[in-house]
């Protein structure tokens, strides 16, 4: 289950339940028209609630990471388990992770944006 | 303890599922950690999702079969097809090969599988299918967790 919420220039989706490739191909076109409606700055996959997700989750987030590219757009993963964090990193996608709240990467997003 | 199962199922995309679930309640017994689950949960899925996909291009009629055995601490596993089969195993098992890129697969399913499972092979016949074995071992049981 995706819940996916627009905050000025950024996405926020909230994963939920189990991501394999049955669920990655039910939501991904979701995901990528709200990337596509119009310049997104960034993207927060926050996996708070996810209970499990294997390689279908990588393909997934590295798929809108392409979508992301032509508007330079961040992609930051937020409070994925343990065993995703070894799934992320494996995929060289360790220094997109961030642990904490929505607000902290909102924050964090506003400063680098700031800066460019 | 020991203990012994086999399942077949259809090669259909949701069967990923049933195939966590039937093996995340097989291993049970043998009271393992949350990441030691979900590290076993993310092998099987990956095994089971190359079978269905790669193998078989989910063709919803041709079989998948998973053999589990529980020796002790130990879980050996077998995830077999005799779909597609792979033409080179080991540009197979390169982290980030694919060869289906359109659909988004990532390429990394066989680097988990060998970073969560204790030892893992692959044998595989192009046109005739493949037979994925690994096994892990689940860490014992202490005395101070029993009593909790």
């Amino acid at each position: 289950m995706a819940d996916i919420i627009q905050i000025d220039d950024i996405v926020v989706v909230t994963l939920a339940g189990e991501l394999d490739n049955l669920e990655a191909n039910k939501i991904r076109s979701t995901i990528s028209s709200s990337i596509f409606t119009g310049t997104v700055k960034a993207v927060i996959w926050n996996l708070s609630k996810l209970g499990f997700m294997d390689s279908a989750g990588i393909g997934l987030i590295l798929g809108r990471m392409r979508d992301l590219a032509p508007y330079k757009g961040e992609t930051f993963i937020l409070n994925p388990s343990p065993t995703m964090e070894k799934i992320f990193s494996f995929s060289g996608l360790a220094s997109n992770i961030r642990h904490g709240s929505v607000d902290s990467v909102l924050g964090e997003i506003g400063g680098v944006l700031h800066e460019k | 303890m020991r203990n012994e199962m086999t399942l077949s199922f259809v090669a259909i995309e949701e069967n990923e599922a049933l195939a966590r679930m039937a093996l995340t309640c097989f291993i049970t017994p043998l009271d393992p950690t949350l990441e030691e689950i979900s590290e076993f949960k993310t092998i099987v899925s990956e095994a089971v999702t190359n079978s269905i996909i790669h193998g078989y291009n989910c063709d919803g009629e041709s079989l998948v079969t998973i053999h589990a055995q529980i020796d002790g601490q130990k879980v050996s596993m077998t995830v077999e097809d005799h779909g597609e089969g792979i033409f080179d195993i080991e540009q197979a098992m390169e982290p980030m090969f694919t060869t289906k890129p359109l659909m988004e697969r990532s390429g990394m399913g066989f680097t988990i599988m060998e970073s969560f499972s204790d030892h893992l092979s692959v044998e595989s016949t192009p046109g005739n299918g493949t037979i994925v074995r690994f096994e892990k071992m689940f860490s014992p049981v202490t005395e101070a967790s029993r009593m909790r």
